[in-house]
């Protein structure tokens, strides 16, 4: 509370005193008091008022550094109405009051906006459910009428399910608590899994693959770890360069599993290094040309993060290879014998 | 030869799964009245039945319930929604198989293959037999005129595809299609490589002229 403005706001009840005193004065003067007297009154007058506007201002003062402090430290401010006590002065009352309107609006506008976004979601998931019956239409159209034609269009349908997977889990990464279940997984087959949803595209691009992962079996939620994947090898195939390369391997570590997947594409600048897993982010290979949605990697991040997989990037100039961590934690092994 | 009674409502993927599963060996039924469909299993007495979730009137889950009071045969889930709910409900109902759409078709063969070889036990084909030549599946072997040949994994997969063609004309393409839902991620190039070194044993085994090239069609044997 600025003093300053206080004093100034105190200035009627200084004058209003003033103007006493001053009547005082002369009232006394015409009854002959003398002078010492009248100043020894006035005197005193002062001291009273002065203290009594210096403890007021600082009691004040005190009260309100408490509610400021107490609104700081409220993550909903909003919600101040609920935590501060209620105000015994009349016009402070009414302030109470007002704010407690403001509070109600502003709750009544958050549940609207949340319930709307709750059902934007369940629209794409609906959306997203349903488009999948055509697109397996047409896969299954072009995969009983194999030629050239067929398998481009294959390869664009792979397409259109990898953004579809992307709006799926882009708009479950809010709740991933409902969705995810931990349980033994062969990394080997989600491998082989996440090489298959894009087996049209990788043969489009002449990719070369190479396995070197045999049997390594983690505790992990293998659709997550798939869509991962998906997402990488998308990314492969998005920034291949001459005779792509993609190569997978799966090495033991003191604690676990990394799982490395690495190609020999354009690779990612150094200055975007440190980026590359942040929501919309498509640095300097998504602008030049080629579409990208920034939210792939973002979204790898988000689900490794759950899962507790530790996810790594590597990219010198040319070539970029990726890392995930997966932890076999003692509790494991242990109940494993 | 194996029954499949297909129960989705979609009339394109119907359609489309019927071809692919006839394409494939199996006698295929589809249902087309959804308010008859456990009479028209017990009617058809399939070996096998794939399954869609969503369907006009009783769902998947409901129809697999009153399928498992009658019967022990094999059930393929097929489904959009790919929720754990969903898979953990397939299998608690009695489910065999869970494949989420848009489906990998050679995954699903898979399964359905694997699933009737559990349930009949039926006799796997140990060998392919032509001209003369036979195919070893289980020791990867070529064998003529007593010769024998080991072959790797590619190469044996490709005689595989081959034989079961056997006098037809093998695009490139399929052959490489067939050996990447095998989990071989061979190329175009590696494919031609792995076709030499097969003619090379084939010669070694005094077999000559054994895999033909169709002037840009492809292979035959």
């Amino acid at each position: 509370m600025s003093g300053k403005l206080y004093l100034k706001n105190q200035v009627p009840a200084i004058l209003v005193n003033l103007m006493g005193m001053l009547a005082l004065a002369l009232f006394l003067f015409a009854n002959g008091n003398q002078f010492q007297t009248v100043l020894f009154i006035f005197t005193v007058w002062f001291i009273i008022l002065t203290t009594c506007l210096s403890v007021v201002y600082y009691a004040r003062k005190r009260y309100l550094n408490q509610l400021l402090d107490m609104a700081e430290q409220l993550e909903e401010r909003y919600l101040i109405p609920e935590i501060m006590t209620i105000p015994r002065k009349a016009d402070e009352q009414v302030f109470y009051q007002i704010m407690k309107m403001a509070e109600k609006s502003m709750l009544e506008k958050i549940g609207a906006i949340q319930n709307e976004r709750k059902e934007y979601k369940e629209y794409i998931e609906q959306w997203i459910h349903e488009v999948k019956t055509p697109i397996t239409a047409m896969k299954l159209l072009c995969e009983n009428n194999r030629s050239s034609f067929a398998r481009e269009m294959l390869a664009e349908l792979e397409n259109i399910n990898q953004y579809t997977e992307q709006a799926l889990y882009y708009a479950r990464s809010e709740h991933t608590e409902k969705d995810y279940s931990v349980r033994e997984t062969d990394l080997c087959d989600v491998v082989h899994s996440a090489i298959a949803d894009n087996k049209y595209l990788l043969r489009q691009s002449n990719m070369t693959i190479t396995i070197n992962v045999i049997n390594n079996r983690v505790y992990t939620d293998d659709k997550w770890v798939r869509f991962i994947l998906n997402q990488i090898i998308g990314n492969a195939i998005k920034y291949r360069a001459e005779q792509p390369a993609l190569h997978f391997s799966a090495v033991k570590t003191n604690d676990g599993i990394v799982l490395s997947v690495s190609d020999n594409g354009i690779g990612i600048p150094q200055s975007d290094l440190p980026c590359i897993f942040e929501k919309g982010f498509t640095g300097r290979n998504g602008r030049i040309g080629r579409n990208s949605t920034g939210i792939g990697l973002y979204l790898c991040k988000r689900l490794c993060d759950k899962l507790g997989i530790g996810l790594a990037v590597h990219s010198e100039n040319k070539g970029t290879a990726i890392m995930l961590s997966f932890q076999l934690n003692d509790f494991v092994t242990g109940v494993q014998g | 030869m194996n029954k499949i009674l297909i129960v989705e409502d979609d009339f394109t993927i119907q359609a489309q799964l019927k071809t692919l599963l006839s394409g494939n060996g199996y006698e295929v039924f589809a249902v087309t009245d959804f308010s008859q469909t456990i009479q028209q299993i017990k009617a058809f007495v399939p070996h096998l039945v794939i399954l869609d979730i969503k369907l006009p009137g009783n769902n998947g889950f409901e129809i697999c319930s009153e399928i498992r009071t009658f019967s022990d045969i094999p059930i393929v889930f097929v489904t959009s929604s790919n929720t754990d709910m969903d898979e953990l409900n397939s299998i608690m109902l009695g489910g065999d198989a869970f494949i989420t759409k848009p489906y990998n078709t050679a995954i699903l063969l898979a399964k359905i293959a694997a699933l009737l070889k559990r349930a009949y036990s039926s006799p796997q084909a140990e060998f392919f037999a032509w001209n003369g030549v036979t195919l070893h599946l289980e020791s990867s072997v070529i064998e003529y005129n007593g010769q024998k040949a080991e072959l790797t994994k590619n190469e044996l997969k490709i005689l595989y595809y081959l034989f079961k063609n056997a006098g037809k004309i093998c695009a490139r393409n399929d052959i490489v299609d067939f050996l990447w839902d095998n989990q071989l991620y061979v190329d175009d190039n590696a494919l031609s490589v792995n076709v030499a070194r097969i003619r090379d044993k084939c010669n070694k085994i005094g077999l000559t002229d054994f895999v033909k090239t169709k002037h840009r069609q492809g292979y035959t044997l």
